[in-house]
């Protein structure tokens, strides 16, 4: 029956969570955001949490936990700083292709050597958002944007499948809207060879759900960590004779704002909690996500309308709480995609529709 | 972490299904079209009595039984409950709340009542002999959610009190064996002031029914009434007059509503999800799927009605465990009447003409649905309480 409580297990990774990203990631995050990375002590730092291959099985090495470890982490991390969760997460979304298509093996032959490589990155891209040419021996074409400055396998998504590139990538570094901890750059493919192909239309529709899912996390972290700072902000700043927060056109946003991050963050965990009980979760995933994503372009401008001239200024984290909030939303083919993933199941879904599933 | 519910909730949930396709829902368009309530003496409300509705869930202590532990330690059954009242919603609201029960007194007089007024008053509601209703009554035509400003007055007169004032949409007042009736010492006083009394049927001075002509919510009964030199044993003082010291007596009030704001919001769940079902057996009807627009509109509409189910499920969940959940409470029941409003109106615009014909389940769904907002703490209201929480919002 609806129990919200995370266990005792899932409380103590998400506080060793929080404490990396209050202590470590938040502090630093206009540094790592002009180095371009997470510096390489903290990266050793993180490494030692324990807190990366949440989901890779135990018999591979990994913690064998599930979606909802996952995006409970990512949240956490991403109120520290979105940048960092991306950059210290070496497999990213690209995991979920591998393993949901390929199986075991394939997350034991491409995934794990990415693990012992420090800084090693695989990304995962939508093949038609960037109109590549795929053939049946190797892929071409020009991908604008990817948070990411070192790419060593690139996971495509298709709709019928997945396949996998880990040569012949040329990367275009760029200045990036948001995130550029992880990095920002365009990819160029000419000819580049596909390393492993996968047709597979139900598991491709899975790892496209589980890549909403850790993008709906991490824009509830910057959603968090944006409503947090301006409220504080709006409770300290006095104008006409009180705080900023006791007018009640602020405070009225303030609990708006609020409510937002909660109604995508319930949708999130409800997703994720489907996808750890085996059950369909492709719709959820992507409502998940266009929530989080709406949401996020919501609060980010207002934090900053909350603080006015201060929160413009670069010499204040929430403008750029603002910019990753939008281009977080921007991912796995962006709220449109998702909305018409879900559109397209209205023609025949049963009626009253089913909003809650029955135990099993 | 899990958001399944459980097979004795579901096969709750298939009968409360069975009865609101039957019955609920015809009843509520005919009362719709009729423009009132069901009658008292209606045959819906006695086939409710013979299946067992409309009990307290107050029981009588036994002769040398202890002091009741209100912490037993086991989570409560708001979830469930909540889950029972969205399906009864989404076939007719109006009609779903309109059945014989001890109403919304039922929770002050189990919190704040002396254990004779309870088997006074709850007692014939424990094995109902026939469809009977109780009431509770707060608003006034001047104090609608600012409850702290009432002014019925009640005087001390030897072993009564003399209550004056009006009284507006109490539900089910009319029919109600006796109504709780909230009044002032002294307006002055705030909420110091305020006292709760059992109002029998038939008191002289109880009077001036007048059951309001609504826009929506037609299958249930809003009623203003008068009370007028109104003059109540003081045994009907609920709780007696010990319990009335340092306000406690407001707080008994606010206690029941915090614990009812995820119970409107899962009804105006249930109401939304009753809009978007209808907007799309519309839409898949008249081939409008096809339009990019139209999938995005219910996509939308959709999405928004499930998160503020998970989110009322979340405020009833922090209840059963005993945890605090004045912003989850006041978050559900500020979010999911606009979603409703907004899903409404999107069938509306699905309906094109046909919506303007006043005859479609959806055009009725419009209108019932702003009551939801308004009941129980207007959404500004919620907000506010919100308010006080997150930024510290002077009172």
């Amino acid at each position: 029956m609806i129990d919200l409580d995370p266990g005792e297990e899932l409380t103590l990774i998400q506080d060793t969570a929080r404490k990396f990203a209050t202590e470590i990631l938040n502090p630093a995050q206009r540094d790592f955001e002009a180095a371009r990375e997470v510096a390489t002590d903290h990266r050793a730092a993180f490494a030692e949490i324990g807190l990366g291959a949440l989901e890779i099985p135990e018999e591979l090495g990994g913690a064998g936990l599930g979606a909802v470890a996952r995006i409970t982490v990512l949240e956490e991390l991403a109120a520290g700083d979105a940048g960092s969760a991306i950059a210290l997460d070496p497999l990213g979304a690209a995991l979920y292709p591998i393993s949901e298509l390929g199986g075991e093996s394939a997350v034991e032959q491409y995934c794990l050597p990415l693990l012992e490589q420090d800084g090693a990155r695989a990304v995962l891209v939508l093949a038609d958002e960037a109109h590549l040419d795929i053939g049946t021996q190797t892929v071409s074409g020009t991908i604008p944007w990817v948070p990411a400055d070192r790419i060593d396998l690139l996971a495509i998504l298709t709709p019928e499948g997945a396949l996998l590139v880990s040569d012949g990538i040329t990367l275009e570094k760029l200045k990036g809207s948001g995130l550029r901890c992880a990095g920002a750059s365009e990819i160029r493919l000419d000819h580049a060879p596909i390393a492993a192909q996968w047709q597979d239309k139900a598991g491709a529709a899975r790892a496209l759900a589980r890549a909403r899912l850790s993008a709906a996390a991490l824009l509830c972290g910057v959603m968090r960590t944006a409503c947090i700072y301006s409220r504080e902000y709006a409770m300290d700043r006095v104008a006409f004779g009180k705080p900023i927060a006791h007018h009640q056109g602020l405070a009225f946003l303030i609990v708006e704002m609020n409510a937002a991050l909660e109604g995508a963050r319930i949708l999130t965990q409800e997703a994720a909690s489907r996808a750890d009980q085996g059950r369909s979760f492709e719709v959820a995933a992507a409502q998940a996500f266009v929530e989080a994503a709406e949401q996020a372009a919501y609060i980010g401008p207002n934090a900053l309308q909350i603080l006015g001239g201060p929160g413009f200024m670069a010499d204040l984290p929430v403008e750029k709480y603002m910019r990753e909030c939008r281009a977080l939303g921007l991912l796995y083919g962006g709220i449109d995609r998702a909305r018409e993933d879900i559109g397209q199941t209205y023609f025949d879904c049963d009626l009253p529709i089913q909003l809650t599933e029955v135990e099993a | 972490m899990d958001f399944t519910i459980d097979k004795p909730t579901q096969a709750r949930l298939e009968r409360v299904h069975a009865l609101g396709k039957n019955y609920i829902r015809p009843l509520g368009l005919e009362c719709d079209r009729l423009g009132r309530p069901l009658p008292p003496d209606h045959e819906y409300f006695r086939m409710l009595h013979k299946m067992g509705m409309g009990r307290t869930r107050w029981r009588p202590k036994k002769p040398g039984e202890p002091e009741r532990k209100k912490d037993t330690g086991k989570p409560g059954n708001t979830r469930s409950t909540l889950l029972v009242s969205e399906e009864m919603s989404y076939w007719d609201r109006g009609v779903a709340v309109s059945g014989p029960s001890p109403g919304l007194g039922e929770g002050p007089l189990i919190a704040m009542g002396t254990e004779e007024q309870k088997a006074r008053f709850l007692g014939p509601f424990i094995d109902p002999d026939r469809p009977r209703w109780a009431a509770f009554a707060m608003t006034e035509p001047g104090a609608g959610s600012d409850v702290a400003g009432i002014r019925t007055r009640c005087v001390k007169d030897g072993k009564h009190w003399i209550l004056n004032g009006n009284k507006s949409f109490s539900g089910a007042s009319s029919r109600a064996d006796w109504i709780l009736v909230w009044a002032t010492i002294d307006p002055s006083l705030g909420r110091d002031g305020h006292r709760a009394f059992i109002v029998e049927k038939g008191t002289p001075g109880l009077g001036n029914f007048h059951i309001e002509k609504k826009t929506g919510i037609k299958g249930y009964e809003s009623t203003s009434f008068v009370l007028s030199d109104c003059r109540v044993p003081a045994e009907n003082l609920v709780g007696g007059e010990d319990y009335y010291t340092g306000g406690k007596g407001f707080k008994g009030a606010m206690k029941t509503f915090n614990s009812t704001r995820p119970m409107i919001a899962a009804m105006a769940v249930g109401m939304a999800r009753a809009a978007v079902d209808e907007a799309m057996r519309f839409a898949r009807d008249n081939d409008l799927l096809g339009d990019v627009r139209v999938r995005d509109r219910l996509e939308r509409m959709h999405r928004k009605v499930k998160m503020c189910r998970l989110l009322t499920f979340k405020a009833a969940w922090l209840a059963d465990h005993q945890m605090p959940n004045i912003v989850e409470a006041s978050m559900c029941k500020a979010l999911a009447p606009q979603v409703g409003m907004e899903a409404a109106s999107l069938g509306m615009e699905l309906l094109g003409l046909v919506g303007g014909r006043g005859d479609h389940m959806i055009e009725k769904l419009y209108r019932d649905m702003k009551a939801m907002d308004i009941v129980e703490g207007t959404g500004q209201i919620q907000r506010v309480v919100m308010a006080r929480q997150l930024v510290g919002f002077p009172n």
